[in-house]
């Protein structure tokens, strides 16, 4: 039994140091970050203040969270139109097609996500790949404007985020009970009242999950905006940057980081709270 | 299946942070504090952009000393500055930066005073460039190159001439306009075109450069501060607000772009290297200063950086067919980009992200 306990410990407390250390600690190094003064060369004054947040009120910074809501609700919203489909359907088939299908998922992800919103912008860019193929065939005369648009930076959002969808779903909708559909259909409903009874409520939780690693994630991925928006979509993330460099008002910075983890946090409760989810499966 | 899902979203969340912290700092090796009278078997540790010495450049200076150049990278002034302020001057022997970051690191003391017997061919620095703002007592650092913020365009795409920064409001340029994403440079500018100097405390003066720079967003497609050039190469933009070498760059691509030097005057900013305070290794960053400034060898250096040559020995070296986008011309009117107070800061900072809204907005 003592035994046990010690292996237990062992086990767990690297991750609970390292939780203290490198989560906990900065978080409270933030929070405390963001009540001190900047002093008159730029440097911080533990002096409390509660200009930072009041900074933040500011229309112009109030207007960078907005934008950076706006555009999480967008690309949470494409990735499930474009992921729910995809995991319940990878679901459905056989195991070694499910194999490849994963493959295909994660092959991706052993490029760094910079470099593939650089391909992006190869892609889109004036006379590039795409225009090049549209003029050849025809569709269109002269180079479209595509890169250094909203669109382009939604595009690469989803296409960022996209995978994290369809896994979440497809992991709940892998380990339903197909019976339950077949025993709904016996007794009488459709296969949409059927789907929209058992499947989709039994698939719910897997794509809360996919919202939140979708929606979370898309707050703070401000580097798509620079690379594919040409910097004129100005996120909370960029603003955060911009303060902690040419900036130089860490304080300020700290506050728009605590109010950005705040809103997150309250979206996420309002998510479970309305779709009644009691974890994120899979995660938690 | 599920701890395996889990395992899977975790793996791709972990290389997606990975991917999206590219500036992360390098890791830092020890350096031998032992002071040998040869440099040979030591470490020089230089701190500075990425891609600021041609490779032909340290490996000779490494094969003539003995000694290790090691290159660590900073993306921008702010975090050289953080770093050396975190080591307290120590750590880095050599660090090459923008002007206005080298007098807060000054300021600061975190930069030691050159030994000048260590560097007998300072003398061949452009007089012109000396004893600006950031080092008025040229005590402190070597200046390595001038940055001359231009405008660039492609005549083909646009059917009337520009000369100066007021034309950048013409309605015709709707939606063509590529802007480096330099804060003080571009509303500087603005500023410049109000008649007002690029270094103004004024505030009510800076907010109405906010307006003014706001009613250009319909104008802008990008703002982005690195490979500008490549939206007027590709054919995004047909006019750019670049810095220097973006322009050598730029012209070395596409010969038949134009560059407006323009007529209300131009700011310009200067890269120095400087010793920190309790830099490991002086006696060989005093050697590689030394060094690169030899003519032939700064020649060398700004060929490859394509900023503006500030070592007069230097010119002659120059390759002919570069000397106009090298050589500083006669006669220019212009002023440096100094650190203004953090009130002014704080509006500037806050005109930038407004602008960058108001382009988004006007797509």
């Amino acid at each position: 039994m003592k035994k046990k306990k010690l292996g237990l410990w062992l086990t767990v407390m690297p991750l609970y140091l390292f939780t203290l250390v490198f989560v906990v600690g900065p978080l409270i190094y933030m929070f405390v970050l963001s009540f001190c003064t900047r002093g008159d060369h730029y440097e911080t004054v533990m002096t409390f203040t509660l200009d930072n947040y009041k900074k933040v009120a500011e229309p112009v910074y109030r207007n960078t969270f907005m934008e950076s809501i706006k555009l999480a609700f967008t690309t949470t919203i494409i990735t499930i139109l474009l992921g729910y489909p995809f995991g319940y359907f990878m679901a459905k088939l056989s195991s070694s097609k499910k194999k490849i299908m994963m493959a295909l998922i994660m092959v991706p992800f052993w490029t760094s996500s910079l470099v593939r919103m650089y391909g992006w912008s190869i892609l889109l860019q004036s006379n590039g790949i795409l225009d090049k193929i549209l003029m050849g065939i025809g569709i269109t005369q002269k180079p479209l404007k595509l890169l250094y648009t909203y669109p382009a930076v939604v595009s690469g959002m989803v296409y960022a985020l996209l995978p994290f969808m369809m896994l979440a779903v497809y992991s709940s909708a892998e380990k339903m009970d197909w019976l339950l559909v077949e025993a709904a259909r016996d007794l009488g409903a459709s296969a949409w009242k059927a789907f929209w009874t058992v499947t989709w409520k039994m698939t719910l939780p897997g794509m809360m999950t996919g919202v939140v690693l979708t929606f979370v994630p898309s707050m703070g991925l401000f580097f798509v905006a620079d690379i594919l928006g040409g910097n004129k979509v100005p996120l909370v993330g960029n603003v955060i940057q911009e303060q902690l460099t040419k900036g130089r008002n860490w304080p300020f910075a700290a506050a728009l980081s605590v109010i950005l983890m705040i809103m997150t946090s309250l979206f996420i409760a309002i998510y479970r709270k309305v779709t009644g989810a009691k974890e994120l499966e899979g995660l938690m | 299946m599920k701890k395996r899902i889990a395992a899977m979203i975790s793996g791709v969340l972990v290389l997606m942070l990975l991917g999206g912290c590219q500036s992360g700092g390098t890791a830092q090796e020890s350096v031998s504090t032992e002071k040998m009278a040869s440099l040979s078997g030591q470490e020089l540790i230089l701190y500075t952009w990425e891609g600021m010495f041609p490779d032909e450049v340290i490996s000779e200076f490494e094969a003539k000393t003995g000694c290790e150049v090691v290159y660590q990278n900073f993306t921008y002034d702010e975090e050289m500055l953080e770093k050396l302020t975190q080591t307290d001057g120590g750590e880095y022997d050599l660090v090459f930066a923008d002007d206005y970051i080298i007098e807060q690191a000054i300021d600061a003391g975190l930069v030691q005073k050159l030994d000048k017997a260590k560097v007998p061919n300072i003398e061949n620095e452009n007089p012109m460039f000396k004893g600006q703002f950031f080092d008025k007592t040229n005590e402190y650092t070597v200046n390595y190159g001038a940055g001359i913020p231009l405008i660039v365009y492609d005549p083909n795409a646009i059917d009337f001439k520009i000369s100066g920064y007021h034309d950048l409001w013409n309605e015709k340029l709707k939606g063509s306009i590529a802007l480096i994403g330099n804060n003080r440079v571009v509303t500087g500018m603005v500023l410049m075109s109000m008649g007002e100097s690029m270094n103004t405390e004024d505030i009510n003066r800076i907010e109405e450069a906010g307006k003014k720079l706001q009613s250009l967003a319909p104008n802008v497609r990008l703002i982005k501060d690195d490979n500008t050039q490549t939206a007027l190469l590709t054919g995004e933009a047909s006019v750019a607000y670049l810095y220097t070498s973006q322009v050598y760059d730029a012209l070395n691509n596409n010969p038949d772009l134009k560059v407006v030097v323009p007529e209300e005057g131009v700011g310009f900013g200067l890269m120095a290297g400087f010793i920190p305070s309790k830099a490991p290794n002086s006696e060989a960053a005093h050697a590689f200063l030394d060094y690169i400034m030899e003519p032939k060898t700064f020649a060398q250096c700004t060929e490859f950086t394509g900023y503006y040559c500030t070592n007069i020995g230097a010119e002659t070296f120059i390759d002919d067919s570069k000397k106009n986008m090298l050589v500083v011309p006669d006669g220019l009117k212009g002023e440096m980009i100094e650190n203004i107070g953090i009130a002014a800061n704080d509006v500037h900072q806050r005109i930038w992200t407004e602008f960058k809204a108001a382009a988004g907005a006007a797509e």
